[in-house]
C-alpha cells in the first residue's frame, strides 16, 4: 500500500510542475492564474525565438558552459591526477582542501571577485591603477571570461571528488601488462590509462555540464549588471522584469529548449555511466597504483595545487573577512587597518531582517533536508528491495529532477503555486522547500540506491531468520547501517539548500519570506558590501563546520560496508 | 522435520521467467543431516530459501516438525521470521554495526519470550564456546577473520536452539585448508547437538563427507537420492555418476543376462566384451552406458590377458599427481583415464593390460 503511496507522490510532485511549465509555454493568458486549455497558442514561442538576442543569449550560453567546463575539468584532472598518481608531497592538503572548496557559497565567491576585479571598486585593480598610473581598469570581471573562469574554479571539487576513485580503481596491472608488452610510457598513457579513463572523464563532463546549465548564482553576480544573458540569468530576469505582468509564458518557452537540452544530455549521461560500469566490473578496485616520480617537479605540482586553493577559497575568504571590518569599502593599504572596526556585526545583531531571514532558512533547511532524506529513503527502499511493478519507472521518475535544472523548475513551481492558489503557497517558504525536496530528491535516491545495495540483502534475510519482525529489522539492522548515509545525504542538502540562490529567488515574494541567500542577494542590490561581508564570513565558517562533517561520514561509511 | 511436497517455484528476472524448481519432494528425518548437491542454477538454493521463508514457493507444501508452514492449496504461508529455524548465510551476514556479543544475542532478544539480560549472556557464553569464540564476545564483528566470521555465524544459528538448521555454501567462501578442517568440526558439532540439518552446496567432497542423506540436483528436480556411498558408487543417471568423482563412460548393448538373481550379464562395446551387473529392467539388446571410475581400473600383467574384464590399452598421456599417476589410455577408439599408484611405472606410449573388476561395472539405461 505505501508502495502506491510513494509512487503517486513521486509522480505527482515530479510531473505536476513539468505539465504546468509546457502547458504555461503554449499560454496566451497574462496570468498563470488565467490560464485555460482555451487560450493556447505558439505567441510566446515566436516572440522568444524572433528576438534576435536570442541568439546572442545561445552563444553566451555555449561559450560559457564550455569555457567553464574546460577550466574546471582540466583543474579538476590535474588535481586528481597530482594526487592519485604521483608523488607530490603534502596531499593531504589537496585531498582536505578541495572539498572544503564546497562551504564557500558560489554567491559570496562571486561577490568576493567583483570586489577584486570590479572596474570601479576592484581593490586589485585600483592597485594597478595606482602603480602603472592605468586610464582603464585592468581586468574587469563583469565579462564573459570573468564569468567562465570562477564557474571553473566552482566546478573543481565535484569533479574531483569524481575522478579521484576512477583513478583509483584503475589496476596498475593494466599499465604494467602494456609496459612489458613493449609500449612507452607515452603511449601506455595514450593507449592504455587514457582510453580506460575515457568513458568516465566523459560522464564526468556532462554532469558538469548540466550543472553550469543550472547553476544562477555566478552569471546572476557578474553577468546580470553588464547585460550579459545566460540560460539560467535569461530565465530570472524574464520572470522578475519591470513589466507588469511578468511575460512568465515567454520565459517557459525559452525553457523548453532547456528541457531538451536536459534530456539529451541525460540520455548520453546514462549510457556513459552504463560503460563507466563496465569499464569498472574489468579494474576493480583496491589497488594501490604505482606512483610516478615527478622529481624537481613535485614542488611544481604542489604549488599548482595549492594556488588553486589559494584562488578558490583562501582569497575570496580573506577579502569577505576584510571587507566585513571595514566602515566603508577601500582597498586594503596600512591606513585601512586602522580603520577596521566592529560596526558591521553589531549591526547584523540588530538587524531584524536577518533575524527573520536566519529564522526562515532554519526552518526551510530543516524541512527539505528531513524531507528529502525520508523521501529518498522510502523511494530507494521500493527501487532496489521491492518487486514493486512501478519501481523502474519511479526509478526514472526520482531522476528527472537532476537533468531539469533549478531555475527552471523553480519557473515550473512558480506556474504550479499560482495555479493553485487555494493553497497559501506562493511567495512562501514552504514554496521553496518544496521545489528543492524535489530538486534534490534526484541526489538523494541516487545516494540512498547506492547505500541500500551495499548492504548485502543477506544482512536483513540474516535479520529474519533470527526472528526478527519487519519492523524490529528496519529499527536494528537497516537503519543504523544506513546512519551515516542518511546524515550524510542530510548535511548535504542543508549544505546545497543554504548556498543555492536561484531557486529561493524565483519563489519567494515579500521580507517575511527572505531567506539568507536572498537577503545577501538584496543586500548586495542595495550596495551594503560591509553587511554582505559579515554575514558572509560567518555562513562560510558554518558550512565549513558542515562540509567537515559530511567528510568525517564519508569515512565512517567504510565500515558500514560489507 | 523437515517435509517438502510438491515444491514448484517459478521466479521472474530481466530475461523471462525462470522454472528454478519443478516438483521437489524432501524428507528429512529428525537430526539428519541432508544435504542438496547440485550445479549452480539447480534450484537447490531456492528449495532452502523456500524452507526459511525467504522465497515464495508457486505451489506444493512445506512442514518443519509438525507444523505447516506453507501450503499453496490451503494458503497458507507463514513469514520467515515466525519458523522454528536457524541459517548460515553464504556470505555469513555478520551484522557489521554489532559486537560478537551483540550479533549472537540478537536472535534471543528477538524472541516472544522475554529473556533475562543474564540469560541472555548465558546463552550466547555457551553458543560461543560451542564454535570456540569464548573470548571475543566484545570484539567488532567486522574484525574476525573469514573463519571466525563462518563460526559466528553458526552459533547465531544455534543460540535459540532453533528445531531446523539451515545451511547456504556455508563453506564456499573459506580457504581450501580451513574448509577441510570446518567439515568435519561442523559435522561433529551437529551431531553432537542431535540438530536437523540442511545443507546446501555445490561442492561434492563437503556433500560426500558430512551427509547422512544427499539429494543430487539439476534443473530443479531431484536426480538421486541416496547415502553418500550410494551416490558414489550406484549412480542411476549419466549426470550424477559425471558430478560426482570422476567417471568413465563406455558405450555398448547388452548381450547376456544370467536369470541366477545376481542378475550378472555381458556387455560389448566397441573395445570388447565387459562382465557387469545389469540392474533390473534392462534387458538383452538394450542400449547401455557403463560407468567406470578411474580408481577401480588396476593394471595386470600381459599374461593375464584371458582373464575376466582384462582389455589391452595404449597410454597416451601420463600426468604425476603426487599421490597418484593420473593416465589417459585408449583401446580403440574409446578413451579411459585411470588412478594408478606412482610405483606403477607406466610410460607414455607403453602397451599394457588394465582389468576392471565386474562389480565396478556400472550399468546405466542409456
Amino acid at each position: 500500500m505505501w508502495r502506491y503511496f510513494i509512487f503517486i507522490l513521486v509522480f505527482f510532485f515530479v510531473l505536476t510542475p513539468l505539465l504546468f511549465l509546457i502547458l504555461g509555454s503554449f499560454s496566451t493568458a497574462s496570468l498563470p492564474t488565467d490560464f485555460s486549455l482555451s487560450t493556447m497558442g505558439v505567441v510566446n514561442y515566436v516572440k522568444v525565438y524572433s528576438d534576435p538576442g536570442t541568439i546572442e543569449l545561445f552563444t553566451n550560453t555555449i561559450i560559457y558552459a564550455a569555457g567553464s567546463v574546460a577550466l574546471g575539468i582540466s583543474l579538476a584532472v590535474s588535481l586528481a591526477w597530482l594526487v592519485e598518481r604521483t608523488n607530490v608531497p603534502w596531499k593531504v592538503l589537496i585531498y582536505a582542501g578541495v572539498p572544503m572548496t564546497l562551504a564557500m557559497p558560489g554567491m559570496l565567491q562571486a561577490m568576493a571577485w567583483v570586489l577584486l576585479f570590479s572596474p570601479r571598486i576592484g581593490f586589485v585593480n585600483n592597485v594597478l591603477k595606482q602603480l602603472f598610473h592605468l586610464e582603464q581598469p585592468a581586468i574587469n570581471i563583469y565579462t564573459l571570461s570573468g564569468m567562465i573562469s570562477i564557474e571553473g574554479l566552482r566546478l573543481v571539487p565535484t569533479a574531483f571528488l569524481m575522478l579521484v576513485p576512477l583513478m583509483r580503481s584503475m589496476d596498475p596491472a593494466l599499465e604494467e601488462a602494456a609496459a612489458v608488452s613493449g609500449a612507452r610510457p607515452g603511449s601506455t598513457m595514450r593507449k592504455v590509462t587514457l582510453r580506460l579513463l575515457a568513458p568516465g572523464l566523459a560522464a564526468v563532463t556532462i554532469y558538469q555540464t548540466m550543472s553550469v546549465l543550472e547553476l544562477f548564482e555566478i552569471p546572476g553576480i557578474l553577468g546580470l549588471p553588464a547585460g550579459i544573458y545566460v540560460f539560467s540569468t535569461k530565465i530570472y530576469s524574464i520572470v522578475h522584469s519591470a513589466t507588469f505582468p511578468p511575460p512568465y509564458g515567454q520565459a517557459n518557452a525559452l525553457a523548453m529548449v532547456y528541457i531538451v537540452i536536459a534530456v539529451v544530455t541525460t540520455y548520453f549521461y546514462s549510457r556513459m555511466i552504463g560503460r563507466t560500469e563496465k569499464y569498472t566490473i574489468v579494474t576493480g578496485k583496491g589497488y594501490r597504483p604505482r606512483l610516478i616520480d615527478l622529481g624537481k617537479w613535485r614542488h611544481v605540482g604542489l604549488g599548482f595545487g595549492l594556488l588553486y586553493l589559494f584562488f578558490s577559497i583562501v582569497l575570496p575568504f580573506a577579502i569577505l573577512l576584510y571587507a566585513s571590518f571595514l566602515p566603508y569599502l577601500q582597498t586594503p593599504s596600512w591606513e585601512t587597518l586602522h580603520t577596521m572596526t566592529l560596526k558591521n556585526y553589531r549591526m547584523l545583531a540588530e538587524f531584524d531582517d536577518l533575524t527573520m531571514a536566519l529564522k526562515n532558512t532554519a526552518i526551510m533547511v530543516i524541512v527539505t533536508a528531513t524531507a528529502t532524506t525520508l523521501l529518498s529513503f522510502s523511494v530507494s527502499l521500493v527501487i532496489v528491495r521491492s518487486n514493486f511493478w512501478g519501481r523502474k519507472i519511479l526509478d526514472q521518475l526520482a531522476f528527472i529532477p537532476h537533468a531539469i535544472p533549478g531555475m527552471v523548475m523553480a519557473l515550473a513551481f512558480v506556474w504550479l503555486f499560482l495555479k493553485i492558489d487555494f493553497l497559501p503557497l506562493f511567495g512562501t517558504i514552504w514554496s521553496i522547500t518544496i521545489a528543492f525536496t524535489v530538486n534534490f530528491l534526484a541526489y538523494g535516491t541516487r545516494t540512498m540506491n547506492a547505500a541500500i545495495l551495499q548492504i548485502h540483502k543477506e544482512l536483513e534475510e540474516a535479520a529474519y531468520m533470527s526472528g526478527a519482525r519487519p519492523w524490529r529489522t528496519m529499527w536494528r539492522i537497516f537503519f543504523p547501517l544506513l546512519l551515516p548515509s542518511l546524515a550524510g545525504v542530510w548535511i548535504w542538502v542543508v549544505l546545497l539548500a543554504v548556498r543555492v540562490a536561484g531557486t529561493p529567488l524565483m519563489l519567494a515574494e515579500g521580507a517575511q519570506n527572505q531567506v539568507l541567500s536572498i537577503l545577501i542577494w538584496n543586500m548586495w542590490d542595495w550596495g551594503h558590501i560591509g553587511g554582505v561581508a559579515a554575514i558572509g564570513t560567518i555562513m562560510i565558517i558554518a558550512l565549513m563546520f558542515l562540509t567537515i562533517g559530511v567528510r568525517m561520514l564519508g569515512f565512517h561509511r567504510r565500515h558500514a560496508v560489507q | 522435520m523437515i517435509r517438502i511436497e510438491k515444491l514448484e517455484m517459478h521466479y521472474r528476472t530481466e530475461r523471462g521467467q525462470v522454472h528454478a524448481v519443478r516438483g521437489i519432494n524432501v524428507n528429512v528425518q529428525p537430526g539428519q543431516f541432508y544435504t542438496l548437491l547440485g550445479p549452480s542454477g539447480c534450484g537447490k538454493t531456492s528449495t532452502l530459501r523456500c524452507v526459511a521463508g525467504l522465497e515464495v514457493p508457486t505451489e506444493g507444501e512445506v512442514f518443519i516438525g509438525d507444523d505447516l508452514v506453507f501450503s499453496s492449496s490451503k494458503k497458507v504461508s507463514i513469514p520467515p521470521y515466525k519458523r522454528d529455524i536457524g541459517m548460515v548465510f553464504q556470505s555469513y551476514a555478520i551484522w557489521p554495526h554489532m559486537t560478537v556479543f551483540e550479533n549472537v544475542a540478537f536472535p534471543l532478544q528477538e524472541m516472544r519470550r522475554r529473556y533475562s539480560k543474564k540469560q541472555i549472556e548465558e546463552k550466547v557464553a555457551k553458543a560461543l564456546a560451542l564454535v570456540q569464540l569464548n573470548d571475543l564476545g566484545d570484539r567488532p564483528a567486522p574484525f574476525l577473520s573469514g573463519g571466525q566470521q563462518q563460526r559466528l555465524a553458526l552459533a547465531r544459528a544455534l543460540v535459540k536452539e532453533p528445531a531446523v538448521l539451515l545451511l547456504d555454501e556455508p563453506l564456499s567462501n573459506l580457504d581450501a585448508k580451513l574448509r577441510e578442517e570446518t567439515r568435519v568440526e561442523m559435522r561433529e558439532l551437529v551431531k553432537r547437538l542431535g540438530i536437523t540439518t540442511l545443507y546446501v552446496t555445490h561442492d561434492q567432497l563437503e556433500a560426500l563427507t558430512m551427509s547422512d542423506v544427499v539429494a543430487v540436483m539439476s534443473e530443479g528436480r531431484i536426480v538421486q537420492e541416496g547415502s553418500p556411498i550410494e551416490i558414489y558408487q550406484i549412480p542411476r543417471e549419466r549426470f550424477v555418476a559425471n558430478f560426482i568423482g570422476l567417471a568413465n563412460f563406455m558405450e555398448g548393448k547388452v548381450k547376456t543376462v544370467a536369470s541366477d538373481g545376481k542378475r550378472s550379464g555381458q556387455v560389448e562395446t566397441s573395445s570388447g566384451v565387459l562382465a557387469c551387473r545389469i540392474p533390473e529392467g534392462v534387458s538383452v539388446g538394450e542400449k547401455v552406458v557403463i560407468v567406470i571410475r578411474p580408481e577401480d581400473v588396476s593394471l595386470v600383467n600381459s599374461s593375464s590377458a584371458s582373464e575376466e574384464n582384462v582389455l589391452p590399452a595404449r597410454v597416451k598421456a601420463v600426468i604425476f599427481m603426487g599421490d597418484t599417476l593420473e593416465c589417459t589410455v585408449t583401446i580403440g577408439e574409446q578413451e579411459l583415464r585411470m588412478k594408478l599408484h606412482p610405483s606403477s611405472g607406466v610410460k607414455e606410449g607403453n602397451t599394457v593390460h588394465f582389468q576392471i573388476p565386474s562389480q565396478y561395472c556400472r550399468v546405466l539405461q542409456a
